[in-house]
This record gives structure tokens, C-alpha cells and sequence, in this order.
């Protein structure tokens, strides 16, 4: 019986990968079917026959791989941004004792409360008149307003877990106050910095309202906006040249993750040596 | 989506009464060169795109003086974006949308008058039906560049294994759709398969085809009657799916594209879908597939239907308002028209180009009978309701599904839909 459970343990692991991969592969598989097969009643997982079209076709729309560089700048330095401004204030949110740390905390909370709809003009005119409307590092700005309160929001949780003793623990051995943050706060806050900076790339990376209102010349225009280009009027929509930007444009994404979760996992264990 | 686009437009409207004063004109040029107009083009499928390319590019080589430049975005989300631009008084010179869309944005008084620059010539080449879905308190505010219908295509050979014969003409009524639908239903084959997961569109466009209208007046002011006239369409879907049991059950929780499906797979012999789609047909329908366009359809009151066109508007605010205009003149042309319509398989929205087209392309693909379609396209009230979009995404929509899910009846069905309106018109 014994002899069993690793076998079904690597029987259901296997399940779940495949439960979870699954649209990815069909994603990647409708990208290389002809319009035919995409709108035929039989349904398969592997093309009757690889039609590779579809990604010439979606390299050729609108400057897929410009949209994509603008994207990839946006989501870079809106997430490095993010990170640089949130981490300071989010050791100071949660270390803060008394009525401010409540009035920012309860800043953050009412500042997620608006939709982007009722800010958006206002926005706009500000920006225009800064003569950042139409341009990348406008965009970056809206994306990093946008993404700060959550990420101040998720930091702050992992600073207020670092217990406050360790910092008391080296104060009393000497270290002075950068040494404390240096040496015990940053490495345990590592996995917390590499998570939320996955988070503000990914939600800029996919942002899509900021940039379709504020976006108005081709050549700003993010990926996002490029790949509703492949939806047209009427419902008409171009299955397979959309799968295959969708596989392009989800391509940075994983690259970014497969960087990060590395560090993610050695932050950890950083964390743990130190502490 | 629709109400979210409610609240974007309340919000921003409101808004932007306040912050306009900060806003500027349309085009951004001012200096000695020449004047330069922005154009918001969606056109998406690659000929259509390639002929928009030609035509401005064959335009700012006549005139030197008057550069337009293109600047492409997609049908989604179009309206935030116009909404937003028109506010802050960054709009485009040139909006290309479509009638229902483009229509508040005249009510609000942001769009130009185009009527001094109408040709009489042009006016008379525009069927009256779809000058009117162009017009807005007795001004042109747009001039239209594309048409759809809704038409049947038949799969000729599973109808001839049927027995049935396959009609021809100028129309064909909509009791002859039932029968023919009725005698191809055999050996688990459907007659007919119609897309209505979102059913609002299409019978909203063919109720002029049975005398009605749904609308009454404009903007908020609008009323509402579900009638026999409104009626008659969806008790006749009604019929056909639950007493005759001759449209695949499926498709009416499906959309138009996916109902595609099972009549390449010779499931269903006929399929009613956007005069579009014979593009789409002819690209993907399996080899030796066999079909065609059925005659326009004809109900009581004969084959109307109500024209929603793409057009071509340009914004009031515009520094140069009379080029933009010329421009717009310019592309309605009719070889034009011609060309951007058999590039996105639409129907050109005047009498010249439509004949241009009918002898270019001489009966291929069924574009005869889409054509001929074409001629039938009437007024559209609903275009003027305030409140329509709203009114269709939450209670039409949802009322209709209920009804052809035989949850309510026809009393039920008008009743929400009246009711309905009332609501969402307050």
C-alpha cells in the first residue's frame, strides 16, 4: 500500500499541471489553426495542420512588436517605481504606531474606493497640460498611482510580520538603524519586494483602460490596446491571429516570473538564515 | 459593459462640463505648413485597412495642402476612449464609429453639422432609411461608409436532398423560411441555426420588416411599444424552435460566428447571420461546401430592415472643419465605397456604389443577394433612444432569452420590455 502513495502523488501533481496548463495549451494550439479548423465542430487539441500564418499575421498587425517594447518599458519602470516608493513607506506604515499610521492605511483603502472611470478626465487634462497625454512616461506615472496603494497595501503586511524583536535584537548588539534595516529587514522582506514587484508588473502589463483613453498616437500604443485590434465591429473576431499575439505577449510575462521566482525563493531562505 | 458605458458617460459628462475650458481644438497644427487632420480609423480586417490606406493616401496627394493622417484603434472600448476625447477636447477631426454609437455624441453638440456639405447629388445617391439613421435634429452629423444586413445562407445541397426548392426573386416571406426549414429538418439535421445568444440586434433591426418600430420620439423622451409588429419575430423563433423543432436548440444560446459551426458541419441546412459573415464563409466553409444567399427576407410589411452604417463624423471642434468635411465627402466617393465595402464584405450605403459593386463582382460569393438586401434598409428609431444601449444589455437582452427559453410568454415578454424601458428612461 505504502509502495502506492508516491505514485498517486505524482499522478494527481500530474493532474493539476495539466488542469492548469490546459488553456495555455490550447491557447498555443489555436494560434497554429487555420480559421477553418477554429470554426469547425471538430474539436482537437493538436491541429490538423500547423498554420503559422496566424503569427506573421500578428507581427504584421498594427506593430505587435512595438506595442509589445512600449508595454515591456511601462510595466519595467512602473513596477521599479512601485517598489522603490512603496517599500520605504510601507516599513514606515507598519511600524507606525497611533492616528497617522490609521489615517494612511485608511488612505489607502478609500483610494482603491474610485473607479478609473470617475478619474480618468481629470487625469487627462492634468497630464495633457504636463504635455505627458499621450506618452509613455505618463502612462508610467498613471501606472505606478495606480498600482502603489496595493503594493504599500501588501508590503506593509509582510513588514508588520517580520517580528519587531529581531531589530530590537540588533540594536542591542550594536548595529546602528541602517545596519538593522540592512542586515535583518530587507533580506526578510526579499520575498515580499519580489512578489509585489510581480504583481505591479503584471498589472501594468495588462492595463488596458489608462492606456486606450490617454494612448492617442499608434506608435505609444501598449499591447493591450494592439490585441483588441483583432476584435473588430459586429462580433467579428480574428481568432487566430489573436491566439498567437496572445502567446507572443504572454511570453515577457513568463520570463519575468522565471527571473523573479528565483529570487523569490532565495529571499526566503536569505530570510530564514538571517532571522 | 453597457451600463458601466452609462456610468462612464454620466460620470465624464459631468466632469468634463466642468474642465472643458482647459481643453483645446481638434488639431493641434497652427503654423504656415499644411493643415494636417487626425482621422480615428477602426477598420480591422487587412483589405479594409489596405483600402482605408489607399484612399487617404490617394487624398493627400491631391491635396497637399490638407495631410491626413490615420490613426488606428479597435472597436473595443471605443466609446470610453471618444468619450474621454470629446470631453477634454482632444477628438480626432475625423470619428469613424457606427450610427448608434456616434448619435449622443451629436445629441451633446460635439459633432459638425455636415449638412452644407452635402452635395444634393450625394444626398440623392443615400436611400432615405439610412440618411436618417445619419441624422440628428434635422442635421447630418455623419455620412455612412458600411451597411450590414441580416440574410440567410442555405447550404444548396442538404436543401435539394431535402426536397426543398430553393427560392429565388426579390424576397422571400419569412413562413417560407419556416417551411423550408420544416422539410429540411430530418435524420437529426436542423433546418436552421440562428445565433440569439444576444438576439436584441437582430430583432430590433428586423422588426421594420413587420411593421415595427419599438421607438417613438428621441433621447429620453422616447417610448417604448412591444406590439404585434415588435412581437412578431420572436414568437416566430418561438414556434420554430419549440412546436416546429427545426433550429438546432444550441445555437439560440450561442452567438452569430459560432452558429457557423455546425453549418459547415451539415448539421443545420441554413443559418441567419450578418450579410458580413459570406466573407467568413467563403474563407473557412470546408472544400466543395456548396452554398448560398437566399433572397432577402420579408415579413408582413415587407423586407425592411433597420440601417445602423458605419460612418464618418467630424468633430465640431475641429480647427479645420470644412477640410475635415471635404475629406469625408472625399471618401464616400463611390469608388471609394465600392472598395472599402467589398474589403470588409459590407454593403456600401449608396445607390452608385452598390451598383459599382453588383458589377464588379457579379453574383460571386451571394453578393447579388446581399446587395439586393441592401436596398431594403429603412430608418432606425432605436438609433435616436436615449437610452437604448442601456435598455438592450439589461432588460431586452435577458427578456428575450427568458422568452425563447420558454420561461415567460409573450405577455411576460412585453410587459418586461415596456416596463424595462420605463426604468432605465426615468
Amino acid at each position: 500500500m505504502r509502495v502506492l502513495v508516491r505514485p498517486a502523488q505524482y499522478f494527481a501533481l500530474a493532474l493539476y499541471i495539466l488542469f492548469l496548463g490546459f488553456p495555455v495549451l490550447w491557447l498555443v494550439s489555436a494560434s497554429v489553426k487555420s480559421s477553418g479548423e477554429l470554426n469547425s465542430l471538430t474539436v482537437s487539441l493538436l491541429p490538423s495542420e500547423w498554420h503559422w500564418d496566424n503569427y506573421s499575421e500578428a507581427l504584421d498587425k498594427q506593430g505587435l512588436i512595438r506595442s509589445a517594447a512600449n508595454s515591456l518599458i511601462v510595466a519595467l519602470a512602473s513596477t521599479a517605481l512601485s517598489v522603490l516608493i512603496a517599500v520605504p513607506a510601507a516599513y514606515v506604515l507598519a511600524r507606525l504606531k497611533g492616528k497617522v499610521r490609521a489615517a494612511g492605511v485608511g488612505w489607502i483603502l478609500v483610494s482603491q474606493v474610485f473607479p478609473v472611470v470617475l478619474i480618468i478626465l481629470p487625469l487627462f487634462l492634468i497630464l495633457r497640460t504636463l504635455g505627458l497625454a499621450d506618452n509613455l512616461a505618463g502612462l508610467t506615472l498613471v501606472h505606478t498611482t495606480y498600482m502603489l496603494p496595493f503594493a504599500l497595501w501588501m508590503l506593509q503586511g509582510y513588514v508588520a510580520a517580520i517580528p519587531v524583536e529581531l531589530e530590537e535584537a540588533g540594536a542591542v548588539d550594536g548595529a546602528s538603524r541602517l545596519t538593522v534595516l540592512r542586515t535583518i529587514v530587507f533580506p526578510l522582506l526579499a520575498p515580499g519586494v519580489v512578489a509585489t514587484a510581480m504583481f505591479s508588473f503584471v498589472s501594468s502589463w495588462n492595463e488596458f483602460f489608462f492606456a486606450l483613453v490617454l494612448l492617442q498616437s499608434p506608435e505609444n500604443y501598449t499591447l493591450p490596446i494592439t490585441l483588441t485590434m483583432f476584435v473588430g465591429g459586429e462580433g467579428k473576431v480574428a481568432l487566430g491571429p489573436l491566439a498567437a499575439g496572445a502567446v507572443l505577449a504572454a511570453i515577457p510575462s513568463i520570463v519575468f516570473f522565471g527571473i523573479l521566482r528565483k529570487k523569490l525563493t532565495g529571499g526566503l531562505m536569505a530570510g530564514a538564515v538571517k532571522g | 459593459m453597457k451600463t458601466r458605458r452609462t456610468l462612464v458617460a454620466g460620470a465624464l459628462t459631468a466632469v468634463g462640463l466642468l474642465l472643458t475650458a482647459c481643453g483645446g481644438g481638434g488639431s493641434g497644427d497652427g503654423g504656415d505648413g499644411p493643415v494636417s487632420l487626425t482621422f480615428q480609423s477602426l477598420s480591422d480586417q487587412p483589405a479594409a485597412i489596405a483600402a482605408t490606406q489607399k484612399i487617404v493616401g490617394d487624398w493627400n496627394k491631391a491635396h497637399p495642402d490638407v495631410q491626413v493622417k490615420i490613426v488606428p484603434a479597435g472597436w473595443d472600448g471605443v466609446y470610453d476612449k471618444l468619450i474621454t476625447q470629446f470631453n477634454a477636447g482632444s477628438a480626432p477631426d475625423i470619428v469613424h464609429y457606427e450610427a448608434a454609437g456616434i448619435a449622443p455624441f451629436a445629441t451633446d453638440g460635439f459633432l459638425a453639422d455636415l449638412t452644407p456639405y452635402l452635395s444634393a447629388e450625394k444626398r440623392a445617391d443615400i436611400p432615405k432609411g439610412v440618411l436618417d439613421s445619419v441624422t440628428v435634429d434635422g442635421k447630418v452629423i455623419a455620412q455612412p461608409t458600411e451597411l450590414q444586413s441580416y440574410v440567410v445562407f442555405a447550404n444548396k445541397t442538404q436543401l435539394q436532398q431535402a426536397g426543398v426548392t430553393i427560392p429565388t426573386g426579390a424576397s422571400m416571406t419569412w413562413d417560407q423560411l419556416r417551411e423550408i426549414a420544416k422539410a429540411a429538418t430530418k435524420d437529426g439535421k436542423f433546418g436552421l441555426g440562428w445565433g440569439l445568444s444576444s438576439p436584441t440586434a437582430a430583432f430590433v433591426a428586423l422588426a421594420p420588416g413587420f411593421g415595427g418600430k419599438y421607438f417613438e420620439g428621441t433621447g429620453n423622451d422616447a417610448k417604448l411599444t412591444a406590439g404585434p409588429g415588435e412581437q412578431a419575430l420572436p414568437q416566430l423563433v418561438d414556434a420554430m424552435a419549440h412546436q416546429d423543432k427545426s433550429i438546432l436548440p444550441v445555437t439560440l444560446t450561442q452567438s452569430g460566428t459560432k452558429a457557423l459551426a455546425p453549418f459547415y458541419a451539415g448539421q443545420i441546412a441554413m443559418t441567419v447571420q450578418g450579410s458580413y459573415q459570406a466573407a467568413n464563409i467563403a474563407k473557412d466553409a470546408p472544400k466543395g461546401f456548396d452554398w448560398v444567399v437566399l433572397p432577402p427576407l420579408a415579413g408582413s410589411a415587407g423586407p425592411a430592415q433597420a440601417a445602423n452604417p458605419q460612418t464618418l463624423s467630424v468633430n465640431k471642434d475641429s480647427a479645420h472643419v470644412k477640410e475635415a468635411a471635404e475629406f469625408v465627402d472625399f471618401f464616400t466617393g463611390t469608388e471609394n465605397l465600392a472598395a472599402i465595402n467589398e474589403a470588409d464584405a459590407l454593403i456600401p450605403p449608396t445607390t452608385s456604389a452598390r451598383q459599382a459593386l453588383a458589377t464588379k463582382l457579379a453574383g460571386k460569393n451571394g453578393w447579388d443577394a446581399i446587395l439586393a438586401s441592401g436596398e431594403h434598409l429603412t430608418s432606425a428609431p432605436y438609433l435616436f433612444a436615449g437610452k437604448y444601449a442601456q435598455w438592450k444589455d439589461t432588460v431586452a437582452t435577458p427578456a428575450y432569452q427568458q422568452f425563447l427559453a420558454q420561461k415567460i410568454d409573450a405577455a411576460g415578454l412585453a410587459k418586461q420590455l415596456e416596463d424595462g424601458w420605463k426604468n432605465v428612461s426615468k
